[in-house]
């Protein structure tokens, strides 16, 4: 430990290369995940964050909240089926609205306040208690008060809610029978199937199977909106991949530090150091740079988030921090375990006979 | 360099088997060691059948032209390679018996090894790199292995450098580290491969003439390894290894070249 510690507080300047290549991998690594979890909670809010443990679609959506039409007779037979608790609809519709000042792109989603589907991370306010009312995403801006005008139908906002969005866009949360008004408005096709809804949203775990019903747990209702699990794959092999990349910057660098002092490394375990804490020191020196990276990468991508603009969905976690900060010091102790074999070829008695 | 140069300090041209022999008291005993590298179907014998005893306290030289198997020998001496036949036998312990980990040990406690260029750690003070290989035993303690480290210092007067890195410091004090360390775990046996290999005539004088001291002085053994003629008067007796056959010597057959 004594020559590990004392080799980086001597020679940082040979340190400060993989200490910089991780500190550039961290930032990397830690900003795509911040962008991938942005993406995926501005994506899923909607049917993360609600009392519903699952939805019920038609058969026929694959999961898409959008493409999924269920008919009353539907919602009823969800209703009706052996370990739900609390079943109602919900609807979707995503257009545009007028606030006080601006307009904007919206999700409206109707549902039952009383029922099973509603936002649980109300940060003011209420939930709407009559048609006239919504609760609308923080992401839109607008306050208590405010009214929203979609077609020819006007809400006032009585709750904000939290990390409800859906597909990047602000939710506003009515009743189902606003909902309805404001579809028949812009969505003039719809007029005959006005009782249908798009989902029902589930509390309690259903059993069995429904004919031309689809049943998804809320996590696979996330993911099952368009896009969301195919930006979360790509992402995530970005930094995957990276993260093996990080492995090997380290491999590499210790298998050159470690040729570097093939020398001093056989003149060492001739004077009788175990191969064991030649190899310990490496590990060291590999988790005390990957730790030193994880610090600087993490600072930098805090810092790159704090400027970004709104605009572009980041989202920095702690528990992703943690777990890229686990990731990170794994790829440098792994890497550098490949010099271990290295070191432990060194033979002591080539520090005798001085050819080298 | 004229003959006036070597000036054994103990005479003897005896046999080396019946040498070996004659030391009863010997702290080393080396009986038939043979070191045979296969390469092929050609069998190499860098060392055959060599037998030497060496007792406390005694500075002995190991002479020979480069491929003459001294640094095989000593390799085997030392723990840092197995004879392939015959017994080494340090302070009671019989070192081709031991295991790679026992040889590990054993060369941190009872080995003090001088490099030919001194291979100390770079990033190390000279104190450090004394209390690093304090660090590699157990039975001298921390509290203990500090002073020790200072008093060898300031032996070797060195007690003004121990804070600088090997970078700071000249050849000769370097070698001084050296010789530092390798006393610094008190070993039974002290081995010198080229000590002087490095360095001008003068420090390379001045560095084995403060080995010598500091052996004597302590009752401790060396055995250094050299081509150098001018240095074995420093020794106690000369062995000469030639083609991998070890013979004590009154005078060096080398100096007549």
């Amino acid at each position: 430990m004594m020559l590990a510690l004392n080799e980086i507080r001597r020679g940082l300047g040979r340190f400060v290369s993989i200490i910089g290549a991780l500190s550039l991998i961290t930032f990397l690594v830690l900003t795509l995940s911040a962008l991938a979890d942005g993406l995926f909670f501005g994506a899923t809010g909607a049917v993360r964050s609600t009392n519903a443990s699952a939805y019920a679609f038609s058969s026929d959506a694959k999961g898409s909240l959008i493409r999924s039409t269920m008919t009353p007779e539907q919602v009823r037979e969800v209703e009706d089926a052996p370990g739900v608790t609390k079943a109602s609809g919900v609807g979707v519709l995503l257009t545009a609205g007028r606030g006080p000042s601006e307009e904007y792109d919206l999700a409206i989603f109707g549902v039952d306040p009383a029922g099973a589907g509603v936002p649980t991370n109300l940060s003011e306010g209420r939930l709407p208690a009559d048609d006239s009312e919504a609760a609308v995403d923080e992401s839109l801006g607008a306050g208590i008060g405010d009214t929203l005008t979609v077609g020819k139908e006007s809400v006032e906002v009585v709750g904000i809610t939290r990390d409800s969005s859906y597909q990047l866009q602000p939710t506003v949360w009515t009743t189902l029978q606003t909902w309805r008004s404001m579809r028949n408005d812009v969505r003039p096709e719809f007029t005959g199937v006005e009782d249908d809804v798009n989902a029902v949203a589930i509390e309690g775990s259903p059993q069995g199977e429904i004919p031309g019903v689809t049943v998804l747990s809320a996590q696979d209702t996330g993911l099952a909106i368009p896009g969301v699990e195919q930006q979360a794959s790509t992402l995530n092999s970005i930094i995957y991949t990276t993260l093996a990349v990080a492995a090997l910057v380290v491999a590499l660098f210790f298998a050159l530090i470690v040729l570097e002092k093939r020398e001093l490394f056989a003149a060492l375990k001739a004077l009788g150091t175990p191969t064991r804490k030649l190899g310990a020191g490496v590990v060291l020196q590999a988790v005390i740079a990957s730790a030193i990276g994880v610090v600087v990468g993490a600072i930098a991508s805090r810092a790159l988030g704090a400027v970004v603009p709104d605009t572009v969905p980041t989202l920095f976690r702690t528990e992703t921090l943690i777990s890229i900060a686990i990731f990170v010091l794994v790829a440098g102790v792994v890497g550098a375990a490949f010099s271990l074999r290295r070191i432990a070829r060194i033979d002591p008695a080539t520090a005798i006979g001085g050819t080298l | 360099m004229t003959n006036d140069d070597f000036v054994p300090a103990h005479a003897g041209g005896e046999d080396p088997t019946t040498d070996a022999c004659s030391h009863a008291e010997a702290i080393l005993r080396v009986q038939d060691v043979s070191k045979v590298y296969t390469s092929g179907d050609t069998e190499v014998h860098a060392v055959a059948n060599a037998t030497m005893a060496v007792d406390q306290g005694e500075f002995v030289a190991l002479l020979g032209p480069s491929g003459s198997g001294k640094t095989t020998l000593i390799s085997m001496i030392g723990g840092l390679l197995s004879p392939t036949g015959g017994t080494i036998t340090l302070a009671g312990t019989d070192v081709a018996s031991l295991s790679k980990k026992e040889l590990t040990r054993f060369r941190a406690e009872r080995v003090g090894f001088v490099f030919q260029s001194a291979n100390l750690v770079p990033f190390l003070t000279a104190r450090e790199n004394l209390l690093y290989v304090s660090t590699l035993q157990k039975r001298i303690g921390r509290k203990e292995a500090h002073a020790r480290a200072d008093q060898l210092l300031e032996e070797l007067g060195l007690a003004q450098r121990a804070k600088n890195v090997p970078e700071q410091l000249s050849g000769g004090e370097r070698q001084r580290v050296a010789i530092g360390r390798a006393l610094m775990n008190d070993p039974d046996l002290i081995l010198v491969d080229e000590p002087t290999a490095a360095l001008d005539t003068k420090l390379g004088r001045q560095v084995v003439e403060l080995l010598a001291r500091e052996i004597k002085q302590r009752g401790k053994t060396g055995i250094m390894v050299t081509h150098d003629l001018r240095m074995v008067q420093y020794t106690d007796r000369v062995f000469e290894i030639l083609d991998g056959h070890l013979t004590h010597v009154e005078q060096p057959s080398a100096l007549a070249h």
